[in-house]
């Protein structure tokens, strides 16, 4: 019966203008926009190699360790042309330094750089369904009750035998079948497109992650349908529910999303607790501060003097704090750069070993103590006003589907915050390196003159994006509601449509 | 005509789509004036701090010398922020809110100070920002998305339902002539969502101008009434295209996916997708690019100049005037090519963006948000207005400190080093001051292209639905 029943809605939804419509909508903005965010990852991919060059370059430039930038950028990930995320927006290089413990605000950005053209907002695979299969969903289902209530045909269909829940299932099942061919059909576009750049490798977890896009696009379109649904079922007349659609589609889709954040105060609690986290720091370095000029003033070389009078000709030595209270970023900055020591440098050689051996420690002690208060406070004053945003944009089914499909593509917050975790790791074993070495008691710490710093010695920074499993962890909550959405939805429908009268 | 138009009119105001836009567009008309009143007097008192910034550093600097006047510049220059900004946002978020007008890139060297230069530094508001990307509510949103898409709604099944009904017979078989049907139902439609919007617009306005911080005058209440025109003719433009297609298209069901999905893929997809293809013809330099090519210039002239400079003998009269010549030209070539440099990546930037801007005049919403932008004094037009302002400052700043040092009789008339320029204080008053003007006349100019493609659209569309409305068989 239940076959009959769906053969019978299929055909009937397959051979509408809306169907063949929807399919040629669809893969005309899914297929012309894939192409366009291929060449934009291109882009940007050219610009992430021309500045990992760029950075190798500089670093063999600079003669001293205590001068040198260690910079690491991070790679533009294939999957932001599903879902784009923060992954063009947030900082991509940042430097690694012994100074202070990198993090997402300390990031720059490398490419080339217009910034007037961030006002045109990005256009990803994932926004074409958000906007157009929503709308599609709806104009499948407004009149799939309505539509037979007015001509009288449910009348007839439930003079059989028939469950109602029978035909509930069969209309749904069969309009999700037709609204999976044009959602399939432009994925597996993309995917060509995809498969078919040569900048672009995809590897078995891309695919696994492009299915859980997949996978998410489908509850979403299936929880719009039931919106369509209910209002069909509701109203009772098609004019009406396409109406009332219409207008659900432009709140959900188009006014919530911009309007909530805009409606929500924003607590001001944090400030207090960003001048008090930033406070501590500065005690810390103030500390530091005097520890550095007691040991100046206890040490066997008379005077202040952090030269140690060695500098030759050319070069630099200055030491600074460099602060910025809203990222809770505070510093201390000593590159020293001699190009040629002075003639008779070589009996206070030890003087200056002696300090910057002290110097070097100091300061990443400090800055890893600093970095136990100042993560708690950036996760308390950035990220969770943010994530309290965020469960206010989840209130919408668009806002869960954003989320959850970020989250499948590692384009969101966590992802990117994933490869500053693995700066912060490869800060660490930097820090170990120079501990092994002796490097900060080394004289190219602070001069040219006895050869240039081995930076290949280094261990090399590679970061790989996390494994499917967690993004799948991630994306779980989100589809699991999306989930809870749809399961609700379709209750409510089958109680009134079981009690409605014919 | 009126009849028709009445009769539509009546039958829209007790329908449920009415009340819906109603409600829709109030809710989001009284959020835009929110956030306006939220937001703009920290904007204003932000401009009025860096005003006085501007000023002080002025006056002190006057009062030291000429020299110290002439090498440390206005410091940064204001952009006066539009009070009319709740009416179009204009991406001003991505837009700086001044120039830099002083530049050290390096402190004293033998007697050298590095001159100020005009420096555009970027904004970059998102890359610490990782709040959920969200558009801003302006009216050109409002007006631009929302208030389109009812307007599709109203007119969707404008004939193409009368006829499934069969009321649009029994309308022709009066002796109506068909355009006047049709005007009758244009017009019908157009009242009837011009209630609603006229109400949720001076209940924003009523909002607004009751607020003690946000103060509108004459010009900006003009300006407003023409934004309001432009949003009437925009509403126009989508009524005409519902009743084309209704009157094209058999059923109204089909119609309206028709209009939904034109709309879709003009307002929505059209601009963006288009200003990344467009965008991504040109790449202006990097920022690694841009530092590369500074400090390569400064080596440059290094070579040529400083080391002249340095090596020139101090032992005459003859000598020493030589080699303060050869400072000062050391330091006015470099203040000179610096800027350069810096104009050159604006003007690329500008490029990119005025083709980008040229090429997504193709969707309607566009053309309707630059031109709310070029009337409420916001966007990237008015941006470059402010950077002409800022350039021909510079000028009249530059010419009034040569005229300044000529006067002085003490003087070398040597610019760019301290010996070789006037060591007296200015008279503060005489210096020229930076002031940011938003000109009307300007305004219209960049207005008036947009104004004639967006009417012409409207002829065309309308003209396209008589045609279509005429051959229609009933």
């Amino acid at each position: 019966m239940l076959t009959t029943l769906i053969r019978r809605e299929l055909l009937d939804n397959l051979m509408t203008f809306r169907f063949a419509a929807a399919v040629f909508i669809m893969l005309l903005l899914v297929v012309a926009n894939t192409v366009v965010l291929i060449k934009d990852y291109e882009k940007r991919l050219v610009d992430y190699n021309t500045a990992l060059k760029t950075h190798r370059q500089q670093l063999r430039e600079d003669i001293t360790y205590s001068s040198g930038e260690l910079k690491v950028d991070r790679p533009p990930n294939p999957l932001s042309i599903f879902n784009v995320g923060f992954d063009k927006r947030l900082g991509n290089e940042v430097t690694v330094s012994h100074r202070y413990v990198p993090t997402l605000w300390d990031a720059g950005k490398h490419g080339s750089t217009n910034s007037f053209m961030g006002m045109f907002a990005a256009i990803d695979v994932v926004f074409i369904f958000e906007a157009i299969l929503s709308l599609l969903a709806l104009i499948f289902a407004y009149d799939a009750l309505a539509g037979e209530y007015e001509r009288g045909t449910l009348r007839l269909v439930l003079t059989h035998a028939v469950r109602r829940g029978y035909i509930l299932l069969a209309k749904y099942m069969s309009a999700m079948l037709c609204l999976l061919v044009p959602l399939l059909m432009s994925l597996l576009l993309a995917v060509i497109l995809l498969t078919t750049a040569t900048s672009i490798s995809l590897n078995t977890d891309d695919f696994l992650r492009i299915g859980g896009i997949v996978l998410t696009s489908v509850v979403y379109l299936s929880v719009f349908y039931l919106i369509g649904m209910l209002i069909s079922v509701a109203t009772r007349r098609t004019g009406t529910a396409l109406m009332l659609s219409m207008f659900a589609w432009g709140f959900l889709v188009l006014v919530y999303p911009n309007v909530i954040l805009a409606v929500v105060p924003r607590s001001e609690a944090p400030k207090a607790r960003a001048a008090s986290a930033y406070n501590q720091i500065e005690q810390m370095w103030e500390e530091f501060d005097r520890e550095r000029k007691q040991f100046l003033k206890n040490d066997a070389f008379p005077g202040e003097n952090t030269d140690f009078n060695l500098m030759g000709s050319g070069g630099y030595s200055s030491g600074s704090f460099h602060r910025s209270s809203s990222i809770l970023r505070y510093f201390y900055i000593k590159p020293v750069f001699m190009k040629r020591l002075k003639e008779d440098a070589e009996s206070r050689v030890p003087h200056a070993q002696n300090y910057y051996g002290f110097l070097g420690p100091r300061v990443t002690d400090t800055a890893e103590k600093t970095w136990l208060i100042r993560k708690p406070a950036l996760e308390e004053i950035l990220v969770q006003p943010t994530n309290v945003e965020g469960v206010w944009l989840k209130l919408s089914p668009v806002g869960l589907y954003d989320a959850a499909t970020q989250a499948w593509a590692g384009t969101d917050l966590k992802g990117i915050r994933d490869f500053f975790e693995a700066a912060r790791e490869y800060r660490q074993q930097m820090v170990d390196h120079f501990y092994n070495t002796k490097v900060f008691e080394s004289q190219q710490w602070f001069t040219g003159d006895k050869g240039t710093p081995d930076w290949d010695s280094l261990p090399q920074f590679a970061f790989q994006r996390v494994d499917v499993d967690t993004n799948a962890k991630r994306a779980l909550t989100d589809v699991c509601l999306l989930l809870m959405i749809n399961i609700a939805l379709f209750i409510i429908i089958f109680l009134i449509f079981v009690k409605s009268e014919v | 005509m009126w009849h028709i138009a009445k009769r539509e009119l009546y039958d829209n105001l007790n329908s449920l789509r009415f009340a819906l836009t109603a409600v829709l567009l109030l809710a989001l008309m009284l959020t835009n004036a929110m956030m306006h009143l939220r937001e703009h007097p920290g904007r204003m008192q932000a401009y009025h701090s860096g005003v006085a910034g501007h000023q002080n550093r002025l006056t002190s600097n006057a009062n030291e010398s000429l020299y110290k006047l002439a090498e440390q510049g206005p410091g940064y220059l204001n952009k006066k922020p539009s009070p009319l900004r709740f009416c179009a946002e204009g991406g001003e978020t991505f837009l700086p809110r001044g120039v830099s007008g002083s530049y050290h890139r390096w402190g004293g060297r033998d007697g050298l100070e590095s001159f100020w230069i005009l420096g555009y530094p970027p904004v970059t508001p998102n890359l610490r920002n990782i709040s959920p990307d969200v558009t801003k509510i302006d009216w050109g949103f409002i007006i631009g998305y929302v208030l389109s898409l009812v307007a599709l709604l109203f007119t969707f099944d404008a004939i193409s339902g009368e006829r499934e009904s069969g009321t649009l017979r029994l309308m022709l078989a009066n002796s109506v002539p068909r355009h006047t049907a049709l005007m009758g139902k244009f017009l019908g439609a157009l009242i009837s969502i011009t209630i609603p919007f006229a109400l949720a617009m001076l209940v924003n306005l009523l909002v607004i101008s009751t607020a003690k911080d946000v103060h509108l005058n004459t010009e900006a209440w003009g300006r407003l009434g023409i934004i309001c025109l432009i949003a009437l003719l925009y509403t126009c433009l989508f009524l005409a295209l519902g009743l084309l297609v209704s009157a094209r298209v058999q059923r109204s069901a089909v119609s309206l996916v028709v209009l939904l999905l034109i709309w879709i893929v003009f307002v929505v997809f059209t601009p963006n997708t288009l200003a990344s293809i467009v965008g991504g013809f040109s790449s202006p330099m990097s920022s690694d690019e841009f530092e590369e090519r500074s400090s390569q210039l400064e080596d440059e002239l290094e070579g040529e100049l400083l080391f002249k400079y340095y090596l020139h003998p101090k032992d005459t009269r003859e000598d020493m005037i030589k080699r303060i010549q050869l400072g000062g030209e050391y330091v006015t070539e470099d203040a000179a090519q610096q800027e350069r440099l810096h104009e050159t990546l604006l003007k690329q930037q500008i490029s990119q963006m005025r083709r980008v801007r040229a090429a997504i005049r193709l969707s309607p919403v566009t053309i309707v948000q630059s031109l709310f932008e070029s009337f409420a004094g916001t966007g990237f037009e008015r941006h470059l207005q402010f950077l002409e302002n800022v350039q021909s400052y510079a000028r009249e700043f530059r010419t009034f400190i040569v005229d300044t040092d000529r006067a002085d009789p003490e003087s070398l008339h040597i610019f760019g080093i301290q010996v070789g320029m006037s060591q007296k204080s200015v008279a503060p008053e005489a210096v020229p001051k930076f002031e940011d003007t938003l000109s009307f006349n300007k305004d219209f100019n960049t207005a008036a292209v947009d104004l004639l493609l967006l009417t012409l659209f409207v002829i065309v569309l309308l003209s396209g639905a008589y045609l279509a409305f005429v051959r229609v068989e009933v």
